[in-house]
């Protein structure tokens, strides 16, 4: 139920002037994917410098907090960069991307990191005094390691080919369709039907 | 021309088949090339916004450089072994693309400011690594620098999605 109704919020999302006149211009795609790297440029190389102090591979002597504050407008710049651009790149192709598992998955991803970003991440990074270096080493793992998986996911959607069959089977359990998904891509891989960017 | 013949050649190679023949080469060459050029821009940003006063402002300069350094090489290092790689899977159809041969020009550009500052300004850092905001010279190349990079991802985009030329 839930299912059809974000299909077809999918498809009237990809008919809407806005989305049918960037689909018809590679100037306009290649742009916004441009500003959309850039975005992530500002996002990943803010958030590495952080999680390499939480690290103990701090700048000289200086504390985490102050890094952290010093830096967190352009973490919020690169994210509001990526997620002006992203949602209008999605919205010209939205139904390949509901039809590709590498979508949901970096949606999924993408929630889990802004949410942790946003709580634990930023609570451990402004500590003052420091938490404890092996608390610090596992919220700065964490972190790294769910934006990098946002950024695999996002390359993902360009490299695997939509399911033939929606991702969203409304008789199919989560974990079925997750399955689904994998096995898809698994299928897919061997089969060579896994294209490049062009 | 003794470019076009280079690049024949290059698509002429075993490795070359090799990339080609693989399903696997050009899309994870691909998403190493995204994510080192990812890593040398965040990283280089951060310098130059640190050198603009628009961020850092209390982190004395040469111990930001001596610290994200690093990275940045490390990200370089991805970039341009996996481009290279990249390249020679197409070679041919790279020669004829405006695109590539603007981001070539842009990366060279890059790293002549780069070599420019790290050889002039940057040596007496000690006499400015306090100051929020660094002298101007050291401003431009960090203005410079960003405009490059922003650039660099452009005109990568930009090989994607433009057409070839016939360019003789």
């Amino acid at each position: 139920m839930i299912f059809a109704t974000l299909l077809a919020a999918f498809e009237w999302l990809q008919h809407t002037y806005l989305a049918e006149a960037i689909r018809h211009s590679a100037a306009l795609i290649a742009t916004l994917e441009s500003i959309h790297l850039i975005g992530m440029a500002l996002l990943i190389g803010t958030i590495l410098m952080v999680d390499l102090s939480l690290l103990g591979h701090g700048i000289g002597r200086q504390p985490v907090a102050r890094i952290a504050r010093e830096l967190r407008g352009w973490t919020t710049a690169g994210l509001a960069i990526m997620l002006a651009s992203g949602p209008l790149i999605l919205s010209s192709e939205a139904i390949r991307c509901y039809r590709t598992p590498a979508f949901w998955i970096k949606m999924l991803l993408l929630g889990m990191a802004v949410a942790f970003h946003f709580t634990i991440h930023r609570r451990v990074t402004m500590a003052e005094p420091p938490v404890a270096r092996s608390s610090a080493r596992v919220v700065a793992s964490v972190s790294l390691a769910l934006w990098v998986g946002v950024a695999l996911a996002g390359k993902g959607i360009a490299i695997f080919q939509p399911t033939e069959r929606p991702l969203a089977n409304a008789h199919g359990s989560v974990g079925s369709r997750l399955r689904d998904a994998l096995n898809y891509a698994a299928v897919h891989a061997e089969r060579g039907a896994v294209g490049g960017r062009r | 021309m003794f470019l076009l013949s280079i690049c024949q050649w290059l698509d002429s190679t075993p490795l070359n088949t090799l990339l080609r023949q693989s399903n696997w080469a050009f899309p994870a060459l691909d998403t190493i090339h995204t994510l080192g050029i990812v890593l040398v821009a965040g990283t280089i940003m951060l310098v130059d916004f640190r050198l603009l006063g628009l961020g850092l402002r209390s982190v004395p300069i040469a111990q930001l450089v001596a610290r994200i350094v690093p990275a940045t090489l490390w990200g370089f290092g991805l970039m341009v072994v996996s481009g290279g790689l990249l390249f020679s899977s197409e070679a041919v159809k790279m020669y004829h693309s405006p695109a590539f041969r603007i981001k070539v020009t842009l990366l060279a550009l890059a790293g002549v400011n780069a070599l420019i500052f790290h050889r002039t300004i940057y040596r007496d850092v000690a006499h400015w690594d306090l100051q929020s905001r660094a002298p101007a010279r050291a401003r431009l190349a960090g203005l410079l620098s960003l405009l490059f990079w922003i650039a660099i991802i452009a005109a990568g985009r930009a090989i994607a999605y433009a057409p070839g030329y016939d360019l003789g």
